[in-house]
This record gives structure tokens, C-alpha cells and sequence, in this order.
């Protein structure tokens, strides 16, 4: 039943069996043969430092049994390097098996070290589409995007688009939002943060999304982003505010970060620091208690600013 | 508070309704103090725009609300009326967790570090004796060292940062001569420069990622092994020559806050709270978090990003903005407040005086309520199984929830003058209570555990037993440079 012992591809090889543990070693795993088998040739070959067809073979077996075992992966990525395999074969066979294991690590870096050699990017966004298709937030998949935006230069409209999409699936997909500050504002010396035309399109494009589910967190949180980075007073955001709360007994509050934002734009007057106080009360006492330490905290804060211009 | 035993000894949801009692207005009282609405009732304010995050943020809500409402698996109840941490079921969980896997198991093969970390953490804050693990450990662990330092996941695996980080935590955790000894400390020194690159981070392997986890980890390593700051010859950091491991580290840190306000893996990538955890973490390794805090990250948004992790009403943590509660979150976010009040608070500050800025007594109800698995463990959320990586941070989660921990580096440090020696000033609240508080300083309100639910409080930075951190860095302190 051995696929290595007396098999005429590993003659010469001495493999190495695992060390003993001791006598009664801690969570111990009752592997199964071939793979305590395979596991040994992996250490008899890594031990001589071997790159060679049949150490490549090897690590498909492992990884097959066992795709979360970092080892194998890194020692496979330095065979193929070696031995200059071909970069679009590799990609090929790690496409076949990805969809097996969408959550593992070890693959999307794998994927990452060979497109970084093979220097394109082609089909690559197409890959990521389709995986994303399966599991819209993984953060493997999302972290190589990332990755891949950044090393290929693709901050461009096709990523816009590409976001826009699983919005549209999806209004909540925070990753999805991630992505799009990412491709507009992350690129290396742009001029976005300060360019009115950008920013006024992104403005837009958060506050729209917020209109058709106000207390969405993640374009709330897009939006304050903005206005942190192009360092702009979010006074402006006011009116916009007020559409989805007030501080009165007869208002509407639709979204607690509504509140959050109408607080922190009046916290700053002093005219109008006891409204950002009633807001916070609203929020602590009726539109999200669990907060109510945090919330008492930043009209701590308001008190204190008033109490230091006193 | 009436006692919560009824005449079985098993108080649960049943007995509750049997011990509803008349009161002098003719009303039927339960001997427990009402359950808050915050806990009970769906968020006031909820979108009609459904999308599939709606819809499963839905669901969680529904299996929840029985845990938080009632005792559907039976268990005894504390005198606050919900589940008394159920410590004999998950101190056999964690021994068990400590011995035989099945051949389905094999994808453990690569970080048993972890599987020893989790429980050997767990059962030490459960209060458990852990001598006997003493040799077992050694011996896995020499098996899993590599002779060009750090730990793999087992014997024939690359050595991994991470896998370093659980091996070194769980030596410290069980402590003394053997275990410190049996760590080549100059080569784990290298192995650690090997991973230092020189944009400041660290990659977790020879070839891998570079995330802030590798960063966390390996100053964690270097830190409580005493290893020498400057870096090896050969380390990729190493340029002009005067590099060492703090070289562009926490500027490096500041570039993995995204505009959310929490900290990505990486520069660029989405806020996610075990990352939060691991970039307050390193700060506090590297400096005081009150002055390491403050100048590399933005304060205000990091604890707006935090704050709005926890929910309602389950009252645990999510990882990420619009993603579900998982009781792991209940350490990785839990346990940033520690280091969040400090930076903004200062040192030395009294905790009576209302200053958190979270709901402990939300998390503390989470864990007990909806996190106990039926026969012992704890678990990411109701429906699914407990594991012993659940286990350790829920119960991490617990100790931030139960104990005020002091940052105090005046009177504390025994290391107070030697590099990366910030995190040893770290205490709990020394009150007449051992640091616990009777009730939550900020409402007033009492806390939902008694004192039989009290676990054996982590450090908030090693997450390990509180002193096991201080006697293996004195170790390494007497003994200096390899």
C-alpha cells in the first residue's frame, strides 16, 4: 500500500520519522499512515534541502492531506522557484483546489508569492470575483486584492465598478466598502484626499447609500473617513445629519449614527454644546444603551472643553 | 439576593418558574433581578432594506434570545439568575483538548503550539494546577524546535512566529528553570531578525506574510525572553547597521489603522478586531500605552471603531463593522480597553471613579449566557461547537470583564530600566476585593457574576497568568546575554 517505500522514484532516500515526544505526548494526532509516511520523506528531503520533480509531487500529497500545513506550502513555493516551473501551470493547479479551501491561509499567500514572480495579473481579478461570489467578506481573499491593486497599479475605474457590484448585493459588505477607500484614496502620492472633484463623488456616493438604510454603519463610517483624512469640518454634513434625526420628543431618529455625528459636529460650539449633550443622552438612554459608558464619555468630553474655555 | 439552588441542586429555567413567588400586590415575582430590556429586546432602530448581512445578523439575534432570556440547556444558574460559569465542564474540556485527536484533526498538525497555549491558559485561569504538564510540554516542544531557532508546529516544520509565540506562552505559563531552559534563546533571536523586513514589520515565516500578528508575537517573544534589541547580522532590516527590532515598528503599526478607526492585518487591508488587539498589544511592549497609544494611532476613531464592536442585545463582540458576534472577539476586542483607558486615562488611575468606556457586564452576560457550550467548553456563538481556542478567549474575555486592571509604572516595574519593559507594570486593582469590583463603578448597577464565576486574572498584554510573565523575564534578566 506504500506509495513511497520501495517505490523506484524515492530509492536513496532515507526518510526521517518523527522525533518522540516523550512518553506521553500532549495532543497527540492519530494520523493516518500516508501521511505519517509522506510527512517523513517531507522531512527527509527538506533536511538535504532537495528540489527536485519528485519533492514536488511530494508536497501536492501533503498539501492534499493537509492544506493548512504552512511548511509544505512555503517548501513547494521554493521548489517551483528552483527548479523554474512554469508560474501559469502553478496558478492553474492552485485555481483547481482553491474553492476546496476558500478559508485557508496558506493558499492566498501562495497565489501572492507566484503572481508577484510571474509579474501579471492577468485573469486575476476574475478569480477573485468568483471566489468572492462564495464568501463575500473573507479576508484572505480581500487582503490579496489589496495586495494586488498595489503591486499591479490598478487603482482604476474596473475596481470602482467591481465594488459598486457587490454593493449592490450587498449595502452592508463592509469589506466591499474597505476596498473602494482602499482604490481611492490608498494609491501612493495621490492627490485624492484633497481633490474636490473625488471627494465630492465619494460624498455622494455614501450619502446615497446611507439613504436607503440609515443605520448602515459602513457608509457612515466611510463618510467620517473622509472627512478625517481631507481634514474638512464635518459641519457641512449638518443638513444631511438632520434628515435622519433631531433632538426633539417629536422626532424621527432613523439611524443612532446620525446621532453620533450630529453630537460630534455640535460638541465642537460652544452655542450649541448642550444639543450635542441631549444627543448623547438620546443615544445612552433610548438608541443604543450597550454604549452607554462610551457615550457618557464623550459628553465627558464636551463638559471638560466647556469647563477649560470657562 | 435569594439563593439560585433549587431543591435538586439544579436550578434552571423550570425551577425559575417554580420559585415565582407572591408578592404583597398579588404579582408572581421571580427570585432573580429583572433582565435588563437591552438584553431582551431587538435594537430599537432597524433598517427595512434587507440584505443578506441583515438577514444573518437576523438569525443571530434569534438564537440568542433564548440563551439571554431563559436556560434552555438546564444549567445552574448564579445568584443574578444566569449560567454560574460552568468550571468543572470546561476544565475537563481543556484536559481533553490536551490529549488524543482523531486522524480528522490532522489540519492541528501545524500548530500544536496553539492547542497547548489555549488550554494550558484556560485551565490556568480556571485555577487549575498545571505541574503535571510540565514534562509533557518540555518534551513536545523540544521535538517542535528548530536548531535555527523558534518553534514549528512540529518536529520537520518550519519555524513560524506565531507558533514561537504559543510555545514560549505556554513555557511561561507552567514556568520554572526547565521550561525557561529549554528555549534556544540566541537562536530564537536570530530566527525573530530573520523576520524583521525593512519597511518596520515582520513576516511570520521565512517566505510568508507579513502581518501584525508576526509583529505582536515576535515582540512578545523578545520581551519576555530578554533578547538582545539590536538585530542579527543577516536580518533583511539590517541597512546602516544600528537597525534594531523597534526600527519603524510603531509607524508601521500607525499605517494599519484604516479610516474605520480599528487596525487591519496589514497597511490598507479592512479594521478587524483580533488586529486591533495585536497593535495595542506591541505599543504596550514597546512603551507606555498612555504615551505609545496617543502618537501612533488616532484615539478617537479607534475608540468610536471599538465601542461599536459590541452588541445589542447580545452584548459580545464583532471582529468588523456589519459582521456577527463570535465569542473569540470577547479577548481580541475585550481586552483592548485595558490598554485604551490607559492611553487614555493616564497611569495609576482608580477605576471607581466611572471611567469605562464599555459594558462589561454586556460581555460578562454574553459569555455565561450564550458562549457555554452544553457539556463544558465555550463557543464562537449558540449552534456551534466549542473548541479550545474559543475556550481561552472567552475566558480572557472574562477576566477584562471581571477585573480592573492598573497600569502603575512608578511603583511596579521590577524591570523598570532595561529595554521593552513596558508591559511589566501592569496590576490589577488592589482593593479590598483583589481587584474585583461589587458593583460597575459608571451605573452603579450590580455585576451578573458571583463570586464562584470569578476566574484567575490574565496580564492584559501576555495574556498569560499575571506573574508568570514576570518571572520568566526575571529569569532572563539575571542570566542577560546568552
Amino acid at each position: 500500500m506504500s506509495r513511497y517505500a520501495g517505490n523506484i522514484v524515492w530509492e536513496g532516500l532515507a526518510p526521517i520519522p518523527q522525533k518522540h515526544e516523550g512518553a506521553t505526548p500532549l495532543a497527540t494526532i492519530a494520523y493516518k499512515e500516508e501521511y505519517v509516511e509522506a510527512m517523513s520523506y517531507l522531512r527527509a528531503v527538506m533536511a538535504v534541502n532537495e528540489c527536485s520533480e519528485r519533492a514536488l509531487s511530494l508536497t501536492e500529497d501533503i498539501i492534499r492531506m493537509n492544506p493548512a500545513h504552512y511548511t509544505v506550502w512555503l517548501y513547494r513555493c521554493k521548489i517551483i522557484f528552483t527548479l523554474n516551473k512554469s508560474l501559469c501551470n502553478e496558478i492553474e493547479w492552485v485555481n483547481n483546489i482553491s474553492l476546496k479551501y476558500l478559508k485557508n491561509y496558506q493558499i492566498w499567500h501562495h497565489r501572492q508569492t507566484i503572481i508577484d514572480k510571474l509579474g501579471s495579473a492577468e485573469g486575476e481579478t476574475a478569480f477573485i470575483d468568483q471566489m468572492l461570489e462564495k464568501d463575500a467578506k473573507n479576508y484572505h481573499v480581500w487582503s490579496y486584492r489589496q495586495w494586488l491593486v498595489k503591486r499591479f497599479d490598478l487603482w482604476n475605474q474596473m475596481e470602482l465598478d467591481f465594488v459598486k457590484k457587490l454593493l449592490e448585493q450587498d449595502l452592508r459588505n463592509n469589506s466591499a466598502w474597505n476596498h473602494r477607500f482602499f482604490v481611492v484614496f490608498g494609491k501612493p502620492n495621490t492627490s485624492a484626499p484633497t481633490d474636490k472633484a473625488i471627494l465630492g463623488r465619494e460624498k455622494t456616493f455614501a450619502e446615497e447609500a446611507i439613504r436607503k438604510a440609515p443605520q448602515n454603519q459602513s457608509p457612515w463610517n466611510y463618510l467620517r473617513g473622509i472627512y478625517r483624512q481631507s481634514k474638512e469640518s464635518i459641519v457641512e454634513l449638518s443638513p444631511f445629519v438632520r434628515e435622519f434625526c433631531g433632538i426633539n420628543e417629536n422626532d424621527l431618529v432613523q439611524s443612532s449614527h446620525a446621532l453620533d455625528v450630529f453630537a460630534e459636529i455640535h460638541g465642537d460650539i460652544p452655542e450649541t454644546q448642550l444639543m450635542a449633550a441631549k444627543a448623547l443622552d438620546l443615544l445612552a438612554m433610548r438608541y443604543d444603551p450597550i454604549r452607554v459608558n462610551y457615550w457618557n464619555y464623550r459628553k465627558r468630553q464636551i463638559e471638560d472643553q466647556t469647563t477649560v474655555a470657562a | 439576593m435569594a439563593s439560585s439552588t433549587s431543591q435538586t441542586g439544579l436550578p434552571d429555567l423550570y425551577s425559575r418558574i417554580e420559585e415565582l413567588s407572591v408578592s404583597d400586590d398579588g404579582q408572581r415575582r421571580s427570585p432573580y433581578p429583572p433582565i435588563p430590556a437591552l438584553y431582551t429586546s431587538r435594537p430599537i432602530i432597524q433598517d427595512s432594506l434587507s440584505t443578506e448581512s441583515s438577514e444573518v445578523q437576523d438569525g443571530v439575534i434569534r438564537d440568542c434570545l433564548p440563551f439571554l432570556e431563559g436556560n434552555p440547556n438546564k444549567q445552574p444558574l448564579n445568584s443574578r439568575g444566569i449560567q454560574a460559569l460552568q468550571r468543572d465542564n470546561h476544565v475537563e474540556f481543556l484536559k481533553d483538548a490536551l490529549e488524543d485527536y482523531p486522524a480528522g484533526f490532522v489540519a492541528v498538525d501545524a500548530s500544536r503550539p496553539w492547542i497547548y497555549y489555549w488550554s494550558l491558559s484556560g485551565l490556568a485561569m480556571l485555577g487549575e494546577n498545571l505541574d503535571k504538564y510540565r514534562q509533557r510540554l518540555i518534551s513536545n516542544l523540544l521535538a517542535a524546535q528548530n536548531s535555527t531557532g523558534g518553534f514549528g508546529g512540529g518536529h520537520g516544520q518550519y519555524s513560524h512566529v506565531a507558533g514561537s509565540y504559543a510555545g514560549v506562552l505556554s513555557l511561561a505559563i507552567l514556568g520554572g528553570k526547565e521550561c525557561y531552559d529549554m528555549i534556544d534563546r540566541k537562536a530564537m533571536w536570530e530566527f525573530l531578525g530573520n523576520m524583521k523586513q525593512r519597511d518596520g514589520g515582520f513576516t511570520v515565516a521565512p517566505g510568508a506574510e507579513e502581518d501584525i500578528r508576526g509583529a505582536y508575537c515576535a515582540m512578545t517573544i523578545v520581551s519576555l525572553l530578554n533578547l538582545p534589541l539590536e538585530l542579527p547580522k543577516g536580518s533583511p532590516a539590517r541597512v546602516n547597521g544600528d537597525e534594531t527590532f523597534f526600527t519603524g515598528l510603531p509607524e508601521w503599526i500607525s499605517r494599519c489603522q484604516s479610516f474605520e478607526g480599528g487596525i487591519g492585518a496589514s497597511p490598507g487591508n479592512e479594521a478587524h478586531g483580533a488586529y486591533a488587539f495585536c497593535a495595542l498589544a506591541c505599543l504596550s511592549l514597546i512603551g507606555a500605552p498612555y504615551e505609545m497609544i496617543p502618537k501612533y494611532l488616532d484615539i478617537h476613531s479607534l475608540t468610536a471603531w471599538l465601542s461599536s464592536q459590541q452588541h445589542a442585545p447580545e452584548g459580545g463582540f464583532a471582529g468588523r463593522t456589519n459582521k456577527l458576534v463570535d465569542g473569540c472577539y470577547s479577548h481580541w476586542v475585550g481586552g483592548c480597553w485595558s490598554m485604551l483607558e490607559c492611553a487614555i486615562w493616564g497611569p495609576d488611575t482608580h477605576p471607581r471613579n466611572g471611567k469605562e468606556l464599555w459594558s462589561k457586564n454586556g460581555l460578562a452576560r454574553w459569555i455565561l449566557c450564550c458562549c457555554q457550550g452544553k457539556n463544558g467548553g465555550l463557543r464562537d456563538k449558540p449552534k456551534k461547537h466549542p473548541d479550545a481556542y474559543h475556550t481561552c478567549y472567552n475566558l480572557a474575555g472574562l477576566c477584562a470583564a471581571q477585573f480592573q486592571y492598573v497600569y502603575r509604572p512608578s511603583e511596579l516595574n521590577p524591570f523598570a530600566n532595561a529595554p521593552l519593559s513596558a508591559a511589566f507594570s501592569w496590576t490589577i486593582q488592589d482593593s479590598n476585593s483583589n481587584g474585583v469590583l461589587e458593583t460597575c463603578p459608571a451605573t452603579d448597577e450590580q455585576w451578573c457574576w458571583d463570586e464562584k464565576d470569578l476566574l484567575k486574572p490574565v496580564h492584559p498584554v501576555f495574556v498569560i497568568p499575571l506573574g508568570q510573565a514576570d518571572k520568566i523575564r526575571g529569569y532572563f534578566e539575571a542570566k542577560g546575554a546568552f
